[in-house]
């Protein structure tokens, strides 16, 4: 793949002034852009960001839940009583048969053609849980997640969303905004990486958690690997792929290792001057060694109190994982890391995928995420970094009014619901509509790019501003900032 | 609605144009109109397109304007109907058209406006659009005459003179050449992907002979690790990619498409020519029907296959077909036609009808049968009239069905259009099962079949002996009664202090002992009294509900170390009896041998017995044996319990007793239970084993008959005893069919299950009767399998015989691409080499040669090599000679001590030095093993699992969408979805990987203990020069000298080492393997040795 993102013009001046600063010296303002280059293609006119926002920012980190399979916004965020008024009857013996318009159902763009999920589903099932109004803002939540439940004020929640795939590659979409049909573009979390500077030279800023088997398992595509995810896996004793050696070796040793290639790479440089390519490599092996550190650090746990574990759900067994995970990203987010990717419940198509058994399956897999999402909430903003800080709650899209089989809902693409919380969100609001039934979102419809403009927008990015020459964005990959949310 | 927004439109216009007129700032055509008509116009109003007879590309032609007239009026934008159109005033119809793009902005109309109004001026010598005939990509090359120079020194072949006739006009002076270490690893790691070892540089040090450099060069070319190099650049153009999928299930490419790989390898091993090489891999079954080896290259289109959906497929096909072959961006007439080069949007499925009857099949490889273990995946023409439309705006839900798209070329590029005759093709390609080893394959299965058989019925036969002595000692020795009663439960009451109540909701009521707890939770009821032993226990007890599981039974030796579990579950998926433990890690363990499906229903009583003595287990389901397992772990003191999970039950009675020493148990089978446990069931069994056999012997006889009568029948005349040869055919298969039926009555006997006795008893029948109807056909022996063409497609149509003939259309496409005056293919595929060698191409674009494109570097060089490639057979070694012998290869990398080159040619252009490339992952992770002495030169074969560890080159591991080898996928490996230039990033990961990994940390050691294994090493400084040479190539300086030394110091003090005292008046010490692997793995992670410099 020809990559356009080439620093072949690096400014020499810049590239003389890192020369003999030592492998120390050389961090900070240097680091500042980006820690690594790609060449290839050569481009001209166009200039890389320079690590500051367009912008004055609302927002300096994300933190993006995402839940693999569909959760169910009839069973979540987006209540319908009609479905139980109606339950047993089919769409078309209802008042909402135009739901079902052929021209509304062409928004679906198929992947798997005849593929036994992805249909229509006519006969209404009736919610599987119940709702109450929550919180002091009282927005009406399933009781099957009351803790989130309690965070309400904070809580801006969009029932009002919809996709195109109307299979699981609908999680690729979620993330980069295109079909999958389309090819492979960069992740939102890569454009943000592309487009921001480093608030701590000691970590990666884009950090990946959680299993992506499914979809994908890049971000960077044409922007390049240096903008992928650094996968993180919340095991204290393995946290980082080759982050530590893999035959014992002393920090003592280590250290002398890396401050002798650095000066070997330096004095390299009276050969081959003027090379960026060694630039980037030194720089790159400072992050590197400090990565062994300080990504383990971020898993100490034993640094918090009882009471913070507790919150987090870390002293009972279907939270913990999720929960170490969410308080991994808080202590990311504390030292300055931009964008935190977590994927909850991988393998098969994603845990939520509740074609059968919903009732158990949602029930099982909200018990797991609920309690450490608001634990996660209510600590970020007892901590004074909710206010900097977007939470994203999401999910690939909704499942459908009718019944799968006996027991369960299929995908649904035409309306499902998110929420976003902190950075200079509005809390306490629902924004947007489904119809009666929670078939098609009807008010303030957002394709999932609006997500993405949105949180661009918090962050003091303008989209349009990072594109790459050769690389035609359209519209639809901007999106459009959903301002009624912004506080 | 719409009005509306064509009035506010206008209203902002007015508003800006206003501004501009108060202003009186003046319009710029070249800076403010051209570029945006160029962007938003040309496309249909200029060289390529005229749509209403109309150009915009010169003020000149706007004034002279189309069908409707002039479209400007100079100096009154109210009377040019261009604005009208582009504000899309009633009557003119809105540009650039609904649908094909946004309106222009605003203050884009304004300023057109403006400059209208202001006069509408225009350069006066300004040029239309060039024609795109004129494009140069699109003009066939002709080799250009060589430069003359003034100055020839430095000059080894036509690539420098083209190169030095630029460096004189630009007056860059060319580095000079790059030190002999430095070349020699450069020249290895670009041919071979190796580096040279110490012995390889220095005998090309040592060789005094001028040749010494062409020497090495020829033996690399000749290397079999040339192809497995340059293979793998040509793998990432093309896409090799592994199968993927869904377990078993192929979703994307093919199972065995290694095949492909290593006809790649093979193919440029031997020096095919590339034109050759692109005839097979588009059209190997039209122009070598039954040549094996050559049918491999197809794997190019087998690898494409997408099972979910057939467009995605063939777009893929059309898209990657014209970028790697012909630099064309074929793929954006999906939708529309192209707008920079003379392409419609009917190209696009005219060029996709070339693929449309095509699909894929694995043929059979001698020896092996089973298509999930080898075969040769394959395309052939399937459908031969599947039509081909256009698609309205690329969405496949919207073909044009009016029109049937014929295969065809654009016609600027192949201005004699194409001519497609179909080929018929010989039986054995449309009928592989005449091929000699398909039958000799399916015999020789067929016969170790037959062989086990044997076998197996000689052990049926010995079974049963035995059960018949062991019958008359028993008949001899009544079975003792069991032990008496030591617990006799019937659960009239609850007793707390017989049992403890652990887990679970028990509750009595109305006499009866219920348990009530469902959900992913176990109910236990645990006996207070030891137990001994040995023992029999006894349990009746009525399942009621649950959700899924519903399991219930009896653990025993339970306790915190482990249990023993034997349950019946109603689980609707499957009701069995299931024996269970929990091995010391406390992971369960469900022996598929200890698996018996049985009919457990809910309401209805069942009655479990359990007989155990030492780890002989005996389990008896209402009254009858029913499994006999070996306990694989070890007896351990515990308690027994009554069990449930997921289960609603009531308990009726509990006995125990305890196990007499002479009590007969069932001895477990060999996979650690046997279903054959009485006289009854041996003789069952040997029957069973005699009807296998004779089953088996029937069908040897019909493969035989079979494959007489398929060469009868298909012999060129059809050989006149070939009636007779089919009828017997087909009696021998219906021969087999009551054989078939034979066993299987005779497995239902030995099941003892009567709804299968009977269903088998009418196959029999059935089987029968038919043998002697007259007339009939046989099961073809197909010797191939059809790949499913997608998600759709049923079994039936799977198996239809393979067509007679093949329809041609992609032999001929492959004819156009390789004949002599095809403009693109050589510059292409010259392109291609040229980039991988220098690190940089001629042409920037390397996959878009059209009027988008970058224009080449260096046209006449690149014209002059594409016809030195055509002319010479099409051979890539010559080319690769021709290269890398030239002086531009050999020159140094450095910029140092070229100021001025740098400030007239920063980018290296012109090639006044030699690019420096980063490795690519694959060569980092060969080279670490070739340099330790590790390297498994294999070559070829099945690919490996990314989870195994293997010494052998990087580039035979799995590799897929779905698998990626983690190392190498740190250091850009290919995107298998399209890569035809790799990325060279510069990450952190990739510190870690190569300080980290036990890869690197292990070819660390095994290349210090290398180096500590030779003579004369022993000083610090020795080794520090050696292991330079050893890893970078290069040999220290002083001050690199000067830090090692420190670093060895400071380590030896971090590793609690003493300093031998000097002697011999130097700095002798003794370097050990710790430390010599402390510095390799440093210089393992030098800038350098990732680096090609």
């Amino acid at each position: 793949m020809l990559r356009d993102c080439s620093c072949r013009g690096m400014h020499r001046r810049a590239f003389l002034a890192d020369l003999g600063m030592g492998f120390t010296g050389l961090a900070l303002g240097a680091l500042l852009a980006q820690e690594g280059i790609v060449r290839g293609g050569s481009v001209t006119g166009h200039v890389p960001p320079d690590g500051k926002p367009h912008f004055p920012p609302k927002a300096k980190s994300v933190i993006w839940l995402f839940m693999n399979g569909g959760v169910s916004h009839l069973e979540s965020f987006d209540p319908k009583p009609m479905l139980n008024k109606y339950a047993g009857k089919t769409i078309s013996e209802t008042p909402y048969k135009d739901v079902q318009d052929p021209e509304k159902l062409k928004l679906a763009r198929v992947v798997v053609v005849n593929d036994a999920n992805g249909q229509q589903r006519n006969r209404l099932y009736p919610l599987q849980v119940g709702f109450k109004k929550r919180g002091k803002a009282g927005i009406e939540i399933s009781d099957w997640f009351p803790h989130i439940g309690e965070c309400s004020e904070d809580l801006a929640v969009i029932r009002s969303m919809y996709t195109t795939d109307d299979n699981h590659g609908a999680q690729t979409q979620f993330h980069s905004g295109r079909h999958m049909l389309d090819g492979e573009f960069p992740t939102l979390g890569a454009w943000v990486h592309y487009g921001l500077g480093t608030l701590n030279k000691n970590l990666p800023q884009f950090i990946s958690m959680g299993r992506r088997e499914y979809w994908n398992a890049k971000d960077g595509h044409y922007l390049g690997p240096q903008h992928d995810a650094v996968p993180l896996r919340i095991d204290p004793n393995n946290p980082l792929d080759f982050g530590k050696p893999e035959r014992p070796t002393s920090r003592d040793e280590q250290r002398i290792g890396f401050d002798l290639v650095d000066r070997l790479n330096q004095l390299r440089a009276v050969e081959y001057p003027d090379d960026p390519a060694l630039t980037a490599r030194i720089r790159s092996y400072e992050l590197a060694f400090r990565m062994q550190t300080s990504i383990p650090d971020i898993l100490n746990f034993s640094q918090e109190t009882e009471e913070t574990r507790k919150l987090y759900g870390l002293d009972e067994a279907p939270t913990r994982e999720f929960g170490m995970q969410l308080l991994a990203a808080r202590r990311l987010v504390e030292r300055g890391v931009r964008f935190i990717q977590i994927q909850h419940g991988a393998g098969g198509a994603g845990v939520w995928d509740a074609h059968g058994g919903l009732r158990t399956n949602h029930a099982n897999n909200a018990r797991a995420v609920d309690k450490p999402i608001a634990g996660l909430l209510k600590d970020l903003k007892r901590l004074g970094l909710l206010k900097e800080t977007i939470v994203l709650f999401a999910t690939e899209f909704g499942r459908t009014p009718g019944s799968q089989g006996s027991d369960g809902r299929d995908h649904h693409i035409y309306g499902f619901s998110v929420w976003m919380a902190g950075g200079g969100i509005k809390g306490g609001i629902v924004h947007g509509a489904t119809d009666e039934i929670g078939f098609h979102a009807e008010e303030h419809r957002h394709y999932v790019t609006d997500i993405h403009a949105t949180i661009l927008h918090q962050l003091g990015l303008d989209s349009r501003r990072l594109e790459i020459p050769g690389r035609k964005r359209l519209d639809i990959d901007h999106g459009k900032v959903i301002t009624q949310i912004l506080a | 609605m719409h009005k509306t927004t064509v009035y506010r439109l206008g209203f902002a216009v007015l508003l800006l144009v206003s501004q501009f007129t108060n202003a009186a700032e003046r319009v710029d055509y070249l800076r403010d109109i051209k570029p945006v008509l160029t962007e938003r116009c040309y496309a249909c109003h200029g060289a390529l397109q005229q749509q209403g007879g109309l150009r915009l590309d010169t003020v000149s032609l706007m004034k002279q304007g189309g069908d409707r007239g002039p479209a400007i009026v100079a100096g009154k934008s109210s009377e040019s109907i261009l604005i009208d159109h582009l504000l899309g005033k009633p009557g003119a119809r809105r540009m650039p058209p609904k649908g094909e793009g946004e309106p222009l902005k605003p203050d884009e109309i304004a300023r057109i406006r403006a400059w209208i109004d202001q006069g509408a001026t225009g350069p006066a010598d300004e040029k239309p659009e060039p024609d795109p005939r004129d494009h140069w990509a699109f003009k066939v090359p002709v080799r250009p005459p060589l430069p003359r120079l003034k100055n020839t020194a430095g000059i080894r072949n036509p690539i420098d003179a083209f190169l030095a006739r630029e460096h004189e006009n630009l007056g860059l002076r060319p580095q000079p050449e790059a030190d002999r270490r430095v070349l020699l690893r450069r020249l290895y790691l670009d041919l071979i992907g190796l580096p040279p070892t110490l012995e390889e540089q220095q005998a090309f040090l040592a060789d005094p002979s001028p040749r010494a450099y062409e020497k090495v060069v020829e033996r690399l070319l000749s290397s079999k690790q040339y192809g497995e190099r340059w293979g793998r650049h040509w793998m990432d153009i093309w896409r090799y990619s592994d199968w993927w999928g869904l377990g078993d299930e192929v979703r994307n490419s093919q199972k065995h498409i290694w095949h492909w790989r290593d006809w790649i390898l093979d193919s440029l091993n031997a020096d095919k020519g590339y034109d050759q090489m692109i005839r097979e891999m588009l059209a190997a079954d039209e122009l070598y029907p039954t040549d094996t080896d050559r049918l491999r290259a197809t794997g190019y289109l087998a690898r494409q296959y997408f099972k979910f959906n057939r467009n995605t497929w063939l777009e893929e096909v059309v898209e990657h077909t014209s970028k790697a072959f012909l630099g064309l961006t074929m793929n954006c007439t999906k939708c529309h036609d192209h707008k920079y080069d003379p392409f419609s949007q009917e190209d696009f499925y005219r060029f996709r009808a070339f693929f449309e009857p095509y699909q894929v099949r694995t043929d059979m490889v001698p020896g092996i049968s089973d298509y999930e273990k080898d075969g040769i995946p394959r395309v052939f023409d399937c459908n031969l009239d599947a039509p081909t439309y256009v698609f309205v705006r690329g969405d496949e839900r919207q073909p044009r069905k009016s029109k049937s798209i014929k295969p065809g070329l654009p016609a600027l590029l192949a201005p004699r259009g194409v001519s497609i005759q179909p080929v018929s093709l010989p039986a054995e390609a449309y009928y592989p099962g005449l091929r000699p080893h398909v039958v000799d394959t399916l015999a020789s299965d067929l016969q170790n079949l037959h062989t086990a058989a044997q076998a197996q019925l000689a052990q049926a036969r010995k079974q049963l002996a035995a059960l018949e002595q062991a019958s008359k000692v028993t008949a001899q020795n009544p079975v003792k009664q069991a032990d008496p009663l030591l617990l006799k439960e019937d659960f009239a009451r609850l007793l707390p202090d017989r049992w403890e109540t652990r887990e679970g909701k028990w509750t009595h009521s109305g006499g009866k002992l219920v348990q009530e707890q469902i959900g992913a939770s176990r109910g236990v009821l645990r006996l207070r009294s030891p137990v001994p032993r040995d023992f029999q226990a006894t349990l009746r007890f009525t399942p009621t509900g649950g959700q899924t599981w519903k399991s219930v039974g009896i653990t025993f030796d339970a306790g915190p170390a482990g249990e023993v579990l034997v349950y019946l579950s109603a689980y609707a998926g499957g009701a069995k009896l299931q024996v269970a433990y929990k091995q010391q890690s406390g992971e369960y363990v469900y022996p598929p041998e200890a698996t018996q499906p049985r009919e457990v229903k809910l309401g209805v009583a069942q009655e479990l017995t359990l007989r155990i003595r030492d780890r002989l287990l005996n389990v008896a389901v209402g009254g009858k044996h029913a499994l006999a397992y070996h306990l694989p772990i070890a007896r351990r003191e515990g308690a027994v319990e009554l069990i449930t999970y997921d289960a609603r039950a009531e308990f009726h009675s509990f006995e125990l007793r305890s196990l007499p020493a002479d009590a007969q148990l069932t001895p477990a089978g060999k996979g650690g239970s046997s279903t054959v446990q009485t006289v009854a069931q041996a003789r069952a069994a040997v029957i069973l084993a005699e009807k296998t056999l004779a089953r088996l012997a029937g069908e040897l006889a019909s493969l035989k008959a079979r494959a007489a009568a398929d060469r009868a029948r298909y012999q060129n005349p059809p050989a006149s005893d070939a009636p007779q040869r089919i009828a017997e055919a087909v009696r021998a298969e219906r021969e087999v069919a009551v054989l078939v039926a034979e066993e299987a009555l005779a497995r239902a006997e030995l099941e003892a299950n009567q709804a299968k006795i009977t269903a088998a008893k009418q196959q029999l029948e059935i089987a029968r009767k038919n043998r002697n109807a007259p007339g009939g056909e046989y099961t073809p022996i197909r010797g191939s399998l059809k790949t499913l063409e997608s998600n759709l497609e049923s079994e039936a149509s799977r198996n239809k015989p393979f067509p007679t003939t093949s329809t041609g259309r992609r032999s001929a496409l492959a004819q156009w691409l390789t004949a002599a005056d095809n403009p693109l293919t050589a510059r292409v595929a010259v392109n291609h080499i040229w980039a991988r060698h220098f690190g940089q191409p001629l042409v920037a674009t390397v996959f878009d040669f059209g009027r988008k494109g970058a224009a080449p570097t260096h046209p006449e060089l690149l014209d002059w090599l594409a016809v030195e490639l055509r002319e010479n057979n099409w051979s890539m070694k010559h080319l690769h000679r021709l290269i890398v012998t030239s002086a531009a290869y050999r020159r140094s990398s450095s910029t140092r001590g070229a100021t001025d080159n740098l400030a007239r040619d920063p980018e290296n252009r012109y090639l006044w030095r030699m690019n420096a490339q980063r490795m690519q992952s694959e060569v980092i992770r060969d080279s670490l093993l070739h340099l330790a002495g590790n390297l498994d030169l294999t070559m070829g074969g099945p690919s490996i699992p990314i989870t195994q560890e293997s010494r052998r080159r990087s580039l035979y591991f799995v590799h897929s969408h779905n698998d990626q080898h983690k190392f190498l996928s740190i250091f850009d490996n290919a995107n298998v979805l399209d890569c035809y230039r790799r990325a060279e990033s510069i990450i952190p990961q990739q510190a870690l990987a190569l300080s980290n990994s036990r890869q690197t940390q292990e070819a660390a050691e095994q290349i210090a203990r290398r180096l500590l294994g030779q003579a004369g090493l022993t000083t610090d400084e020795a080794f520090i020069r050696a292991a330079f040479e050893t890893v970078l190539a290069t040999t220290p300086t002083e001050a690199e000298q000067k830090a090692c030394r420190e670093a060895l110091a400071e380590w030896r003090k971090a590793m609690g080492k003493t300093t031998p005292p000097a002697a011999n008046g130097g700095q002798l010490t003794e370097i050990d393997v710790p430390l010599g692997r402390a510095l390799v793995l440093a210089l393992l992670n030098h800038n350098d040795f990732v680096t090609i410099r």
